[in-house]
């Protein structure tokens, strides 16, 4: 009996030493997440349109850019039904298949602008908002003229030199997803480097720098570490962000034709809309789902890590 | 002379702000002997804090060191790169500040925090400098440091996080430490455990010490010696001996007046009157001068060198050996 008590404890012990690890405030925000149903709604459908994209050949029920009901039956713009749920495209492609293959590439828009938008959006926010003085005020004028130019129509005109200067691949997705980034960091920009301005406030910040650290350590070791949650929202909606504004440069004809996304489904819908609904509805609910999803998961995101909210 | 660890000169830090230039420090001059405890003690606005970032050389923006001299173990600090600098900080003179509550980074864990300053500082392995975290952590008196080490600032009260603050000032064993206020924030009972801790500390491991304050019972336990601030300047400095029972300027009387004493029965608690000065445009001659009880014509016009009117004791008033001032604590 004695034997098998202490042998009990010992486990017990061990356990209790091995539950160190502190409680973060990333498992309290996590904590917080998992409770609001919208937000992991959002996360539902991302999750869905990303599956949708990795495994799109077994997804899709025709080849890409097969002219299914062009070759099969002689017809295009063929209503939805069994064998082409979504129904056929001005060319004959089903608009299912095609809607499965143009997931990868909106997500690489959503995400690539998105990553490029927030990185120049970090640097510029930390610089302007923790350096300050000079530097403050010349970045900020500049993220002003970003800000002020009418970015949608300044986009347009970039990307059609771009694909007049040279016709040959550089008009292609990537290009679009570059400029889209490059034109999007400025409203972040300036998001960011508020909250720089509020960190940059606090004892520890002067503490590290007492304690020998350099201006790029504290920047990106202390003050990014605690202006991570806002970054995490704006990164989320910009990601939406730039899904849409894929959507609108590809609707209005100036994004990569070759490179099937849901913004060029709407484009050859565009010329009947009332002979083919199906055509562009689909391709549009599919927009308005993803967009819904990141929105979703970013308030969801903002919730869960602002500190003022902690009950 | 060789047992000075540091020397300040003359020290001016001003403030260029759109109102004017403040004139936060204005003439100071102190020094600290190894293993000796200074108080440096005045109003808040009399440029304690903002002489000891002065010697970091991390007073904030619009501040500047405009003059002066900073001898630290006989090199001049003010003279001395960015980067050289950076391994002074921390390392050779560690800071431990007013607020624990806002002292420690909330993203990560005091673990991540301690091993980030001993790596940044001395070429130790992640497992070394953990463990030297956990010895910091006994040093202070932490009960189970082993868990507590993983725990993040928001999960530990305020006592405890100043033993923090303590042990990271204390992790590359700095010769100097300047303590800006370190208890100001804390209840009365962990106030007496945080400044016994640091006393210990400070003889266990034979370092100097600044303590910056503007409790007179807090440096009366402490300090060996001390440094009345007054507006920038230093009006009066002598062993906590002396200046407890022996104060020669009046400011320094004033100041210890002010202080609740048991000991004294007095109807009403004695205030200095008036207000610190405006340090855009300080009053001319001695500071001190509007609110003084004893000035004269002659002290507007001549600023008061601080002078030694007997071994050890400096005093900036130019009334000091007329005048008969006597410290409340003697009043028996």
């Amino acid at each position: 009996m004695k034997i098998r008590k202490s042998k009990k404890n010992v486990p017990v012990r061990q356990a209790e030493t091995k539950q160190k690890k502190g409680v973060s405030q990333w498992s309290i925000a996590w904590r917080r997440f998992k409770k609001n149903k919208a937000a992991l709604a959002g996360l539902v459908i991302i999750g869905a349109i990303v599956f949708m994209a990795i495994f799109s050949p077994l997804i899709a029920r025709y080849p890409l850019n097969y002219l299914a009901s062009l070759k099969e039956e002689g017809k295009i713009r063929m209503p939805p039904s069994a064998r082409y749920i979504f129904g056929t495209d001005y060319v004959g492609r089903d608009v299912f298949s095609q809607i499965v293959y143009g997931a990868g590439n909106v997500l690489y828009v959503g995400f690539g602008a998105a990553a490029i938008a927030m990185s120049l959006a970090i640097v510029i926010g930390l610089i302007s908002g923790y350096i300050g003085g000079i530097v403050d005020n010349l970045l900020m004028r500049i993220t002003e003229i970003f800000l002020v130019i009418p970015f949608l129509l300044i986009l347009l005109v970039f990307l059609k030199v771009a694909t007049t200067l040279a016709p040959s691949g550089v008009g292609g997705l990537s290009t679009v997803t570059l400029m889209i980034g490059l034109f999007s960091w400025a409203a972040n920009a300036r998001i960011i480097r508020g909250e720089v301005l509020r960190v940059k406030q606090n004892e520890y910040i002067e503490a590290s720098m007492s304690l020998g650290a350099s201006k790029w350590r504290i920047m990106f070791r202390h003050v990014l570490p605690n202006v991570l949650h806002v970054v995490i929202v704006l990164t989320t909606l910009q990601i939406a962000t730039a899904i849409l504004v894929e959507a609108a440069v590809s609707f209005l004809g100036f994004g990569d034709p070759n490179s099937i996304t849901w913004g060029q489904q709407l484009q050859g819908a565009s010329e009947a809309v009332k002979e083919a609904w199906w055509e562009g509805v689909f391709p549009g609910l599919f927009i308005t789902l993803l967009v819904l999803g990141f929105s979703l998961l970013g308030n969801g995101l903002r919730d869960a890590l602002d500190p003022r909210l902690r009950e | 002379m060789t047992n000075e660890l540091l020397k300040i000169e003359n020290l001016k830090t001003y403030f260029d702000t759109w109102a004017g230039v403040v004139k936060a420090v204005d003439g100071v001059s102190l020094n600290v002997k190894q293993g000796e405890t200074l108080g440096l003690v005045g109003e808040s606005g009399s440029g304690k804090s903002v002489t000891a970032l002065s010697i970091l050389r991390i007073v904030p923006r619009p501040g500047k060191i405009v003059d002066g001299r900073i001898l630290y173990k006989g090199e001049s600090l003010l003279e001395k790169k960015e980067n050289e600098m950076q391994k002074i900080r921390g390392k050779e003179i560690a800071y431990i500040f007013q607020d624990p509550a806002t002292s420690l980074n909330p993203v990560f864990s005091i673990a991540d925090q301690l091993v980030e300053i001993i790596r940044h500082h001395q070429n130790l392995s992640k497992q070394e400098a953990l463990e030297r975290a956990i010895d910091l952590f006994k040093l202070v008196e932490i009960p189970d440091p082993e868990v507590k080490i993983w725990n993040y600032p928001h999960q530990l009260s305020g006592g405890m996080k100043q033993r923090i603050a303590v042990a990271r000032a204390l992790s590359c064993q700095p010769s100097l430490l300047l303590a800006d206020e370190p208890t100001t924030n804390l209840d009365v009972t962990i106030q007496a455990q945080i400044l016994e801790l640091m006393k210990n500390l400070k003889k266990k491991l034979g370092m100097s010490m600044i303590l910056i304050t503007h409790d007179m019972g807090v440096v009366a336990g402490v300090a060996d010696r001390i440094s009345v601030l007054y507006a920038g300047r230093v009006c009066e400095s002598a062993s906590a001996r002396t200046i407890f029972y022996n104060p020669k300027h009046p400011y320094t009387v004033a100041l210890l007046t002010a202080v609740p004493n048991l000991a004294i029965k007095r109807e009403k608690l004695k205030v200095i009157p008036g207000t610190i000065p405006n340090l855009i445009e300080p009053p001319s001659g001695c500071r001190f001068h509007p609110r003084c009880e004893y000035a004269q014509p002659a002290c507007s016009q001549e600023v008061p060198p601080l002078v030694e009117i007997e071994p050890e004791h400096y005093v900036a008033c130019l009334r000091a050996k007329e005048i008969d001032v006597k410290s409340p604590l003697r009043a028996e």
